[in-house]
This record gives structure tokens, C-alpha cells and sequence, in this order.
């Protein structure tokens, strides 16, 4: 029966490539990682100790790339093109801020770090108009 | 592609079609952008339209509805579970040269035994 079986076993795989989405969507992922590169840049001017630094540089860098993955979720997987509608500029603002995120990864300057906060907080504004804090939590987003 | 298709059915193809098959027919194909075979229902045929298509304005911004014309080698593919599926409302018409092949028949398991539909 096995040998049966083998023979008849497919030999290709085709993938229905469809999403199984938790339907959790929340931008406070990004800003979360986002804070930590704020914050890291301010402990890379904080310190002379050249090993730190260069600690403080790589992990930034690991932290502005998940900015930009929560970002690519939210922005391909939460937002659908309806939500144009309430938010005209949702193109432009991901384009922007994912381009501010990699800006940050490149950068130890503070100000870039700040402009990323700003972006993510027009992102959440967006999420927020759209619905997606009574859509996206399980009970909302905790105060 | 649920409930046509489930994970794990094994399928015998029709690998000869060299011309996408009527519309309502499940096709496998090489997906744009991942280039993995993948199956999907052919939703529109080569020259007919697909209505409805949300689209936003580059210029304006405006948020509206389209038609659109397929090629005279590309079809509408979509999958069944529209809600989570990645199709052709993504990736756009699909070109006759990545049609692999048209599923027919599921020979397992036996207890889904049938054409394909």
C-alpha cells in the first residue's frame, strides 16, 4: 500500500498563496522600535566607549529594519483600498515613512529618529480613522 | 482556494492547455512577483472586462471604480477565499506564458474523490 501510495504521490506543490491573517494590526509595533532608535541614538552620543558605539549602531540598525517590516504589514495586509477614501495621502505617507525609516538606519542624528516618531503618529492617525483600533485589537488598545 | 481546494489534495492536471480555459475553470500557474506555482480560479478571459476595479488616481488622488480590458493572452485570476487571497486584484492580469496547467480531478482524498469544480 505505501509503495501504492508513493507512486501516486504528486511530485509538484501549487500554493493557493493566500494570507492567514491574525488580523492584528497595530502601529504601536512600529513606534515601539522607533523610540528604541531615538533612544539608542541618545546613548551613542552619550558614550566615548568606541565598542558601545559600534553596538549602538548595529543594533539600531536591527531595530529601524523592524520599523519598516511593521510598517510593510500594516501598510500591504491592514490597510485595503477603500480606506483611500478616509485617508487620500496613505500612499505618500508610507512611501515617506518607510523612506524615514531606512534614513534612520543610516543615521545617528536624533532629529531623523524624531521625524520617524512624527510619521508613525500620522500613520496611527490613519489607523485610527479607519477604524483599526476597534477593528485590529482584541479589546482595543490598552490605556 | 477553500472550499474548491483544500490543503493537501492531490490534483491530476491537464498540462497541455495553451490557452487559458473557460472562465470559472481552476488554472495553475506560475505566480507574478513570487514565481511559485500557484492556483487560482480564472475569474476573466483574454479580451473580456473586469469591472469594479478600485483604483486611486496618481494625479488626483481620487478614489473610484474602473473597467478594464484584458490583452488578448491575459486572463483575471482569483482565488475563493477573496477575503485573504493574493490574485490578480494584486499582481494584475496574468499573461498566457505562465499558465502551467488546468486542474481537473481530485483523486485524493478518496473521500473527496471528483472532478475538480
Amino acid at each position: 500500500m505505501d509503495r501504492i501510495t508513493r507512486w501516486l504521490r504528486p511530485t509538484t506543490t501549487a500554493h493557493a498563496h493566500c494570507d492567514l491573517p491574525c488580523g492584528i494590526y497595530d502601529p504601536e509595533q512600529a513606534r515601539i522600535e522607533a523610540e528604541s532608535c531615538y533612544k539608542i541614538i541618545e546613548k551613542y552620543e552619550a558614550s566615548t566607549d568606541p565598542i558601545f558605539r559600534a553596538r549602538a549602531i548595529h543594533i539600531k540598525e536591527e531595530r529601524a529594519d523592524l520599523v519598516k517590516q511593521h510598517l510593510d504589514v500594516l501598510w500591504h495586509d491592514y490597510f485595503k483600498p477603500e480606506h483611500v477614501a478616509a485617508v487620500p495621502n496613505l500612499h505618500e505617507l508610507f512611501w515617506n515613512t518607510t523612506k524615514q525609516a531606512s534614513k534612520v538606519k543610516a543615521s545617528v542624528d536624533k532629529a531623523d529618529a524624531q521625524k520617524l516618531l512624527d510619521l508613525i503618529n500620522e500613520v496611527d492617525a490613519a489607523w485610527k480613522k479607519t477604524g483599526g483600533e476597534e477593528k485590529t485589537r482584541v479589546a482595543g488598545r490598552p490605556s | 482556494m477553500r472550499p474548491a481546494i483544500e490543503p493537501g489534495d492531490w490534483l491530476l492536471v491537464d498540462p497541455s492547455a495553451r490557452r487559458w480555459p473557460r472562465r470559472g475553470s481552476i488554472v495553475v500557474f506560475l505566480e507574478p512577483e513570487t514565481e511559485l506555482i500557484a492556483i487560482k480560479r480564472v475569474a476573466a478571459r483574454p479580451g473580456e472586462t473586469v469591472s469594479e476595479l478600485p483604483v486611486t488616481d496618481p494625479a488626483t488622488g481620487e478614489h473610484k471604480h474602473v473597467e478594464l480590458q484584458l490583452g488578448p493572452d491575459e486572463a483575471w485570476l482569483l482565488g475563493d477565499a477573496a477575503e485573504h487571497s493574493i490574485d490578480s486584484r494584486r499582481y494584475g492580469p496574468v499573461s498566457v506564458d505562465r499558465l502551467i496547467a488546468r486542474a481537473w480531478f481530485r483523486y485524493a482524498p478518496i473521500r473527496r474523490l471528483g472532478r475538480v469544480r
